[in-house]
């Protein structure tokens, strides 16, 4: 399927949609895709949002962001995000924090089909105040813990290395929550550098079966600027430089119109 | 050797917060942290496993923004839980404001609902001071990083672990590295007590850029310099560049 039609078939306004990414493999070119679509009132979910969440956000795409870092890695802020934030410009941004481990529990349980999943963590910070957790007993040892809701997006997107034919995933290198991201979501398009005929296996690789797999589309760069290991090298350059556009509303609006 | 630097002096403070720790992961985060833990590891804490910051675990000691000489293994972002739920890690986080007590703020300034800075997030700060050791590392000791009350408790600390029994199983906060001194919470009631002051710093300095009131014991002893092996490793081998400069002045 190509891009444009993926995204369209697949996000929706209103939808719960994550792109899920961990240093590598950011799937960039679907959220620039996202934002020329035009889609609205998204709530975008992602363990550590970068540059395109920046850019969805200043783009006005997000009305929630649950998250549990954000920044530009080795820069500093996301300067459309603290805008969203503080000032709401161009929209108020509701903000959904957690800690990694919950995320990535929530998606565990996503994935699981289980309502909720169990870490020790939340308890004395302020966090449990200002989030969706609740404290739980173990059934066993009294101990008390912390409940979080299992996540399961609308749609998950994420990039990979490649494809075969039928539409199963390998990806590999430093993985994040990619896999149970998919899992857990009701829909899902994987990008990929390129669709093969065999997928040779790979240490430590990540295979998503087709049947989990809802579209995949070849968008050869589409992690750009972070990288595709075996692929392409990360371009530090432009992590740098986006930080005087994201600093900036008419820089970034120059930026917007020449997407 | 030429005069220590004030940063040299910091990263060796930072370096001692691993010292017995054994063969724990250690995490530190940001440069002089970073810095000190390779330190650590090259002298007197041979046994810590260290990542390239991303996921491989390494070997040997290395420049900073450099590659590490040997990959001993992979340890990509979800088998760090594994370690960190079974309490077989340290990490040295960067609070932007920390109280008495050790709670510590990384994610808003202000009203969290309407934060006047919006900071990066609390990210793993929940789960690591209920899980295993944490000590902070904080560049610009002053009212605006030693508070009265944190804006927002990202990372626990003793009053709210003590409060909180399932928060206080496994809390420990080690210690506090600042610019001018050092700091940990060995009091009765785990308040914040001054160490060490860093030479060149005097007692009275320290009280005055600090928003509480610190535990100052009658004799403060000036932190340990580096020694020169310490030196030759920072300055030839680990930030040859001398990046730690840029982050502490002096």
């Amino acid at each position: 399927m190509a891009l444009p039609e993926a995204v369209a078939a697949l996000v929706r306004d209103g939808d719960t949609v994550a792109l899920e990414g961990f240093t590598h493999l950011i799937p960039v070119a679907a959220g620039h895709e996202i934002i020329r679509q035009g889609r609205r009132d998204l709530t975008l979910v992602r363990m550590t949002p970068d540059l395109v969440y920046d850019q969805l956000i200043g783009a006005g795409c997000a009305r929630k962001l649950v998250f549990s870092w954000g920044g530009n890695p080795g820069v500093g802020s996301l300067h459309r995000f603290r805008d969203a934030v503080e000032r709401q410009w161009p929209l108020p941004l509701e903000l959904e924090e957690h800690s990694h481990a919950g995320m990535a529990n929530r998606y565990v349980a996503g994935a699981s089909g289980l309502p909720f999943a169990v870490l020790r963590g939340y308890h004395g910070t302020d966090l449990s105040s200002h989030t969706v957790v609740r404290p739980i007993e173990c059934p066993f040892t009294g101990e008390v813990l912390t409940a979080v809701p299992a996540l399961n997006p609308d749609v998950t997107v994420i990039h990979a290395q490649r494809a075969d034919r039928r539409g199963n995933v390998q990806l590999w290198g430093i993985t994040g929550v990619q896999k149970e991201a998919v899992l857990a979501a009701r829909r899902s398009l994987v990008t990929v550098e390129e669709v093969v005929d065999t997928l040779d296996p790979r240490p430590g690789a990540v295979v998503l079966p087709s049947w989990v797999v809802t579209a995949v589309a070849a968008v050869p760069g589409g992690a750009r600027p972070s990288y595709a290991q075996g692929y392409y090298d990360r371009d530090n350059d432009a992590y740098r430089a986006w930080d005087a556009v994201s600093r900036d509303r008419a820089a970034f609006t120059a930026w917007l119109e020449a997407l | 050797m030429s005069v220590i630097t004030r940063a040299e002096v910091c990263v060796v403070a930072c370096a001692e917060v691993w010292r017995g720790d054994g063969e724990i992961l250690a995490s530190p985060i940001g440069l002089v942290p970073s810095i000190a833990a390779r330190l650590a590891r090259a002298t007197f804490a041979p046994d810590l496993l260290l990542s390239d910051g991303e996921a491989y675990l390494t070997q040997g000691t290395w420049a900073i923004g450099g590659t590490p000489p040997v990959i001993e293994g992979w340890i990509p972002f979800r088998a760090v839980f594994d370690l960190l739920y079974t309490g077989r890690r340290h990490v040295m986080m960067g609070p932007s404001q920390i109280d008495r007590y050790g709670n510590a703020n990384i994610s808003a300034i202000g009203d969290f609902a309407r934060p006047t800075r919006a900071l990066l997030g609390v990210r793993g700060a929940p789960g690591n001071t209920v899980n295993h050791p944490t000590s902070y590392w904080v560049p610009r000791h002053g009212h605006r990083s030693f508070v009265a009350a944190v804006d927002m408790v990202s990372g626990v600390g003793y009053d709210r672990a003590a409060a909180n029994p399932a928060a206080g199983r496994y809390h420990e906060i080690r210690r506090v590295v600042s610019n001018l001194g050092v700091f940990d919470f060995g009091t009765a009631d785990h308040r914040m007590r001054l160490v060490s002051v860093h030479p060149g710093v005097t007692v009275d300095e320290i009280v005055a850029a600090t928003g509480f009131e610190l535990t100052v014991p009658a004799d403060v002893p000036q932190t340990r310099l580096p020694t020169d092996a310490e030196l030759a490793l920072i300055r030839e081998v680990i930030d040859p560049a001398s990046v730690r400069a840029r982050e502490v002045e002096g």
